[in-house]
C-alpha cells in the first residue's frame, strides 16, 4: 500500500492481521518491492530513518534532566507505522520497542483515533502495567506524526525515571507489596497537546514523586526527542516522497521478520530444546514493608523453545512459579517486550524493529506465575518487572549459542548472561536537596563468554547494547558519595574454557549528607543461589552478595593516614573486615534497604556481576589463565585447582606456565572427577529418596515446586515421572 | 555468499583465529557450507569412523552407528539413543553441603546448599566435564537438545537420513524401567 488509506486506523489493524494469516508475511508483503526495485534508495532510508531516531535520542538525553537519562542514556525514541508497528529505533534501552507498538495499537484498539481523536502535537503516554507498561518508573510516551492531513507515523520514546513515587524511593520498586504502592499511574492518557503537557500533569508530577524536577525534565526530553523525530521526518518524506516512506517503512519491518526466520533455518537445528533457570528473592528477617513480605522466595523461571520445521520458534514458561508480594510479577505483554531485546541481540539484528516478533510465538504463561500475574491477582506489583524476566531472557543467549554451535557457527555463540543488582541512593544530597535515584553501576557487567574468546570486562548489559556505567565524578556531583574504588573484579565470571567478561566493584564512601539510606536492589540478581549456565562443564558466575560498614572508624582512618578500603579482598577475609563499624556486613545476601540511613564515612562495596563462562574449566588455554593471573583477573587456587594451570616465575621475574606440571595436575583431575562421580542411575536412586523426604531443602524451595507444579499441571505430571514419585506427591 | 577456508574455521574453533578475520565472519552472510565444514573437522578430530550427524556440544556427537543413532563423546565413550537425554547414562558428582561447595565457591562466593546443588556431568569415558547444573533438588536434569534430525535433514539440508525415526523424547522410557 503506498496511497492513503481510506480506512480507520482500527480498520487496517484487522486488514493487517487478515493478510498476515493469509500469506505469512506482515501486511501480505509477499514481496519487497521497494527493496528490489530500488535497493539503494531503500537501504539509504533505512540509515537516515535510523539516524533520525539517534538524534532523537542524543536531544532527547540532552534536555532530560536525570543522571539516568543525561549521563546513562537509559532512555529509547523509536518511529513506528501509523499502526503502531516500530520501524527503526535509537541506541538505548531495546527492551522497549515492542511495548512502545504495543502501546501505540492499544490507543488505537481503545478507540482514540475518533475520541480524543489523534491531532499533531498530541501527547500520550503509559507506565501503568495492567495496560502494557512494564514498572512504574518507565514512561512510555507517543505522539502523531501527521504529513498534511494524514497520519504517516509515530514518534515515541521511553525514559527511567529516577523516582515514580512509589512507596520506597528511587526507581526500583522491588519491595512494593502491591500495585497500589507502584507509584503515580498514567494509564493510556492523553497527557498534553500542541507539543506541551496538560498543567495537571506537571501538577500530579510535582505532588506524587520524590524528584519531580528530574521526572519533569525527563518528560520533556521525551517530548523533545519526539519532536526532533517528526521534523526531521517532514524534510526526509520532502525529499523521498510519501508513497516511497509509506512503503519502504512497511518493507523494513517483513524484512526483519524475513531476516529472523532465515536466520533460524540457515544457522539453527529444528528441535526441542530446554533451559531450567531460577531466582532467588530472600526477604524473610529484612526491613519490608508488610508482614506478608517476611518471607524467602525463589522462583522458577524455565524456558522450553522449539524450533519448527517452517523455521519458526514457539517459546514456552510451563512451570513458572507463582506471583510473590514483591514487585517482581510481570505482564505477559511486558515480557514479549523483553525477549524482542533478547531476540534483537541474538537473532534479528540486522534490522532492529517488530518484525521478529512475528517471527515466534510466545505460549501465554500460566495464569497466576510471575509473568501473568493479572488474572488471578489484580493487585501484584510490577515495582521492577524485569527482575525475573531479564533472568528468564539471560537463558535465551545460551538456548541460541547451543543451537548456533550445532551448525558451526562458533562466531555467533554466547554464554548466558550475568545480574543486574542495583544501587540506588535516597536522603538528603551534599547540596542539602532531598535526592533520590540510581547509580548506573549495573549498567556494564562483563559480556557473556563467545564460542571463540572470553567476553569482554565491563562492556555489556542485558537490557540496553548501550552499556555505560556513567562517569564516577558525574555520580559524585549527583549523590553524597565518593569512589574509594572502581576495580575489575578477579573470577567473577565463573570458570571456563572460555570465561564470561569480568564484573566490577564499585567502593563508595558516604559524604557530606545528614543520612542517606542505600538500597541494593535486585533488577535480576541472585543471591542465595547461582545461575544454571554450566553451559559445556563451565561452572556459573558466583552469587551477588555486596558488603557495607555503618558507624564506622574511617574518619579516625583518615587522620591517621590508615589505609582505607578500595576493593572487595579475598572471599573469606574481604577488605572491610578491617573497618571498625556499629554495623559491618562483609558479605550481606540482597537485596536489602539498610535498616539505619548511612551517615558520613559509611562504606559500601557494590559488585556488578560478570557474565557466564562455557567449557570446561580444563580445556582453558593454559596461556590465558597466566595471562590473566598477571592481570589480577583470576586467583591462584582458581588457576590451580579449578584450571589444573601450574605457574611459576622465570628469571625476569614473570609468570610462566609450568607445562610439565600443568599436564599432570589436569591428568589429576580428570583422575578425580570419575573417581569420586558415581553412575546417573545410582544417584537418581538415592536422590529419589531425598526428594520424597524434602531433605535439605530449604521451604522456598518448597513453595517454588508447589507453585509451579499446581499452575502447569502437566509440569507436576513430568517432574513425578522423572522421580517415579506418588501421583498425588506434592512439595 | 561468504566462504570461508576450513582452516580458518578451525582457526575459530581453537580460539586462535584473528580478531579483523573473526570480524569478517560475524558480518558477513553466512557461508551455506558451513554445517557441512564443521561436521568435516570435527570428524577429522576423532579417534573413531562413525559418522556424525551432529555436534551436540563441543564434545559430544550425535552419530550413525550401526543403523542406530547414538550420543558419542570424543574419546568414543557412547552414551545411547540420542532421544534419551545422555545425562543418564553419565556420571554425576552433586556438590550439595557446605564443604563441597567451598572447593568451587570459597567464603562469601558460595551459594546455600539448602536452595540449590552443582551436579556435574563427567564422561566415564574421559573425565570430561560434560555439563554443569546449578538447580535445587527435585529439579530433573535438563534435556538441553533434542533435534529434530530428521526433519533437519530432509527438508532443511534437503537430503534425508535413511531410516528416518520418530521424534520423541524416550528419556521417560529409560526411567520406568529402573529400580527404585
Amino acid at each position: 500500500m503506498n496511497q492513503q488509506s481510506t480506512l480507520s486506523l482500527k480498520e487496517r489493524l484487522k486488514k493487517d492481521d487478515q493478510a498476515f494469516l493469509e500469506t505469512g508475511c506482515l501486511f501480505g508483503l509477499e514481496h519487497l518491492e521497494q527493496k528490489e526495485q530500488d535497493p539503494g534508495t531503500y537501504e539509504a532510508l533505512w540509515h537516515i530513518l535510523s539516524n533520525l531516531c539517534n538524534t532523537g535520542w542524543a536531544t532527547g538525553c540532552k534536555v532530560s534532566s536525570s543522571p539516568i537519562a543525561s549521563e546513562g542514556g537509559d532512555a529509547l525514541w523509536a518511529l513506528h507505522l501509523p499502526t503502531g508497528e516500530a520501524v527503526c529505533v535509537s541506541r538505548g534501552i531495546t527492551a522497549h520497542p515492542g511495548l512502545l507498538a504495543d502501546m501505540i495499537k492499544g490507543f488505537i484498539n481503545l478507540g482514540y483515533e475518533e475520541h480524543p481523536g489523534f491531532h499533531q502535537g498530541d501527547i500520550f503516554e503509559n507506565n501503568d502495567p495492567h495496560y502494557g507498561g512494564i514498572h512504574g518508573p518507565d514512561f512510555d510516551m507517543a505522539m502523531p506524526i501527521f504529513y498534511g492531513d494524514e497520519l504517516v507515523a509515530w514518534a515515541s520514546a521511553v525514559s527511567h525515571v529516577s523516582d515514580c513515587g512509589a512507596v520506597v524511593p528511587g526507581s526500583i520498586g522491588f519491595m512494593n507489596p502491591d500495585c497500589f504502592s507502584d507509584g503515580l499511574c498514567v494509564s493510556m492518557e492523553k497527557v498534553g497537546e500542541d507539543d506541551r503537557f496538560y498543567p495537571w500533569y506537571e501538577m500530579r508530577v510535582r505532588s506524587r514523586t520524590r524528584t519531580p524536577d528530574w521526572v519533569m525534565g525527563d518528560a520533556r526530553g521525551r517530548v523533545a526527542g519526539c519532536i526532533t523525530i517528526r521534523e526531521r521526518l517532514m524534510e526526509v518524506i520532502d525529499k523521498y516522497g510519501l508513497d516511497v516512506f509509506r512503503s519502504v517503512t512497511r518493507e523494513f519491518v517483513e524484512d526483519s521478520r524475513r531476516y529472523a526466520v532465515g536466520r533460524v533455518r540457515t544457522q539453527t537445528v529444528p528441535g526441542r530444546i530446554r533451559k531450567s533457570q531460577f531466582k532467588d528473592l530472600a526477604m524473610k528477617g529484612k526491613r519490608v514493608l508488610l508482614n506478608k513480605q517476611n518471607i524467602d522466595c525463589l522462583f522458577n523461571l524455565p524456558m522450553e523453545l522449539e524450533v519448527r520445521a517452517d523455521a519458526s520458534v514457539h517459546i514456552s514458561l510451563r512451570g513458572a512459579s507463582g506471583t510473590v508480594p514483591f514487585g517482581q510479577n510481570i505482564s505477559p505483554t511486558a515480557l514479549k517486550s523483553g525477549l524482542l531485546n533478547g531476540y534483537s541481540h541474538i537473532v534479528g539484528f540486522d534490522m532492529f524493529n517488530s518484525g521478529p516478533t512475528a517471527a515466534w510465538e510466545i505460549e501465554k504463561p500460566p495464569n497466576g506465575s510471575w509473568a501473568n500475574p493479572f488474572e488471578r491477582d489484580f493487585t501484584a506489583s510490577s515495582g521492577v518487572a524485569w527482575a525475573p524476566a531479564v533472568m528468564w531472557m539471560s537463558s535465551l543467549y545460551e538456548v541460541f549459542g547451543r543451537l548456533y554451535q550445532t551448525r558451526g557457527f562458533v562466531e555467533e555463540m554466547a554464554a548466558g548472561a550475568g545480574t543486574t543488582m542495583t544501587a540506588e541512593f535516597s536522603g538528603i544530597s551534599q547540596n542539602g536537596v532531598y535526592v533520590a535515584g540510581s547509580t548506573l553501576e549495573q549498567a556494564s557487567n562483563g559480556s557473556p563468554a563467545r564460542g571463540f574468546a572470553d567476553g569482554e570486562n565491563s562492556a555489556w548489559c542485558i537490557y540496553t547494547p548501550n552499556a555505560d556505567f556513567g562517569n564516577a565524578e558525574i555520580t559524585e556531583l549527583f549523590y553524597p558519595v565518593l569512589y574509594l574504588g572502581r576495580n575489575i573484579e578477579p573470577d567473577s565470571s565463573g570458570y571456563g574454557r572460555f570465561r564470561g567478561g569480568l564484573g566490577h566493584t564499585a567502593v563508595w564512601m558516604v559524604h557530606g549528607t545528614s543520612g542517606i539510606d542505600y538500597q541494593c536492589g535486585c533488577a535480576g540478581m541472585r543471591s542465595k543461589i547461582v545461575a544454571n549456565h554450566g553451559m559445556y562443564g563451565a561452572y556459573p558466575a558466583w552469587p551477588d552478595r555486596p558488603s557495607y560498614a555503618h558507624d564506622t572508624d574511617v574518619q579516625q582512618r583518615i587522620d591517621k593516614q590508615l589505609p582505607l578500603v578500595h576493593e572487595r579482598g579475598d572471599p573469606e577475609a574481604p577488605d572491610i573486615s578491617a573497618i571498625e563499624a556499629r554495623d559491618l556486613q562483609e558479605a550481606a545476601i540482597a537485596p536489602f534497604v539498610t535498616p539505619e540511613p548511612l551517615q558520613n564515612h559509611d562504606l559500601i562495596v557494590h559488585p556488578i556481576s560478570g557474565a557466564q563462562s562455557m567449557g570446561d574449566p580444563i580445556d582453558r588455554d593454559p596461556e590465558a589463565v597466566c595471562e590473566d593471573l598477571e592481570r589480577g583477573w583470576t586467583r591462584p587456587h582458581i588457576a590451580e585447582e579449578i584450571h589444573g594451570v601450574i605457574t611459576q616465575e622465570n628469571a625476569e621475574g614473570a609468570l610462566e606456565v609450568d607445562q610439565q606440571a600443568s599436564q599432570e595436575k589436569r591428568a589429576q583431575i580428570r583422575d578425580a572427577r570419575t573417581s569420586r562421580a558415581i553412575p546417573f542411575q545410582d544417584w537418581w536412586r538415592d536422590e529419589r529418596k531425598r526428594v520424597l523426604e524434602r531433605e535439605n531443602m530449604d521451604p522456598a524451595v518448597l513453595e517454588m515446586w508447589r507453585s509451579s507444579m499446581t499452575l502447569t499441571p502437566d509440569y507436576g505430571d513430568e517432574l513425578r515421572a522423572f522421580w517415579r514419585l506418588p501421583d498425588d506427591f506434592e512439595f | 555468499m561468504a566462504e570461508f577456508l576450513k582452516a580458518d574455521i578451525e582457526k575459530l574453533m581453537d580460539g586462535v583465529l584473528p580478531w579483523p578475520s573473526v570480524q569478517d565472519m560475524l558480518k558477513s552472510p553466512k557461508d551455506l557450507d558451513r554445517f557441512d565444514k564443521y561436521v568435516e573437522i570435527q570428524q577429522s578430530r576423532v579417534a573413531w569412523d562413525e559418522k556424525i550427524l551432529l555436534p551436540l556440544t563441543p564434545a559430544l556427537f550425535i552419530v550413525a552407528s550401526d543403523g542406530e543413532r547414538i550420543v558419542k563423546c570424543r574419546c568414543g565413550h557412547e552414551f545411547g539413543d540420542y532421544r534419551i537425554n545422555w545425562k543418564l547414562f553419565s556420571l554425576i558428582h552433586v556438590r550439595d553441603d557446605a564443604k563441597s561447595i567451598a572447593e568451587i565457591y570459597r567464603g562469601r562466593e558460595a551459594p546455600d546448599a539448602g536452595w540449590t546443588q552443582v551436579r556435574e556431568y563427567i564422561c566415564p569415558g574421559c573425565g570430561s566435564q560434560l555439563e554443569v547444573e546449578a538447580v535445587p533438588r527435585g529439579c530433573p536434569p535438563d534435556f538441553e537438545f533434542l533435534p529434530d534430525l530428521d526433519t533437519f535433514y530432509r527438508e532443511w539440508l534437503g537430503r534425508p537420513l535413511p531410516d528416518e525415526g520418530e521424534f520423541v523424547d524416550k528419556t521417560l522410557d529409560v526411567i520406568t524401567t529402573w529400580d527404585e
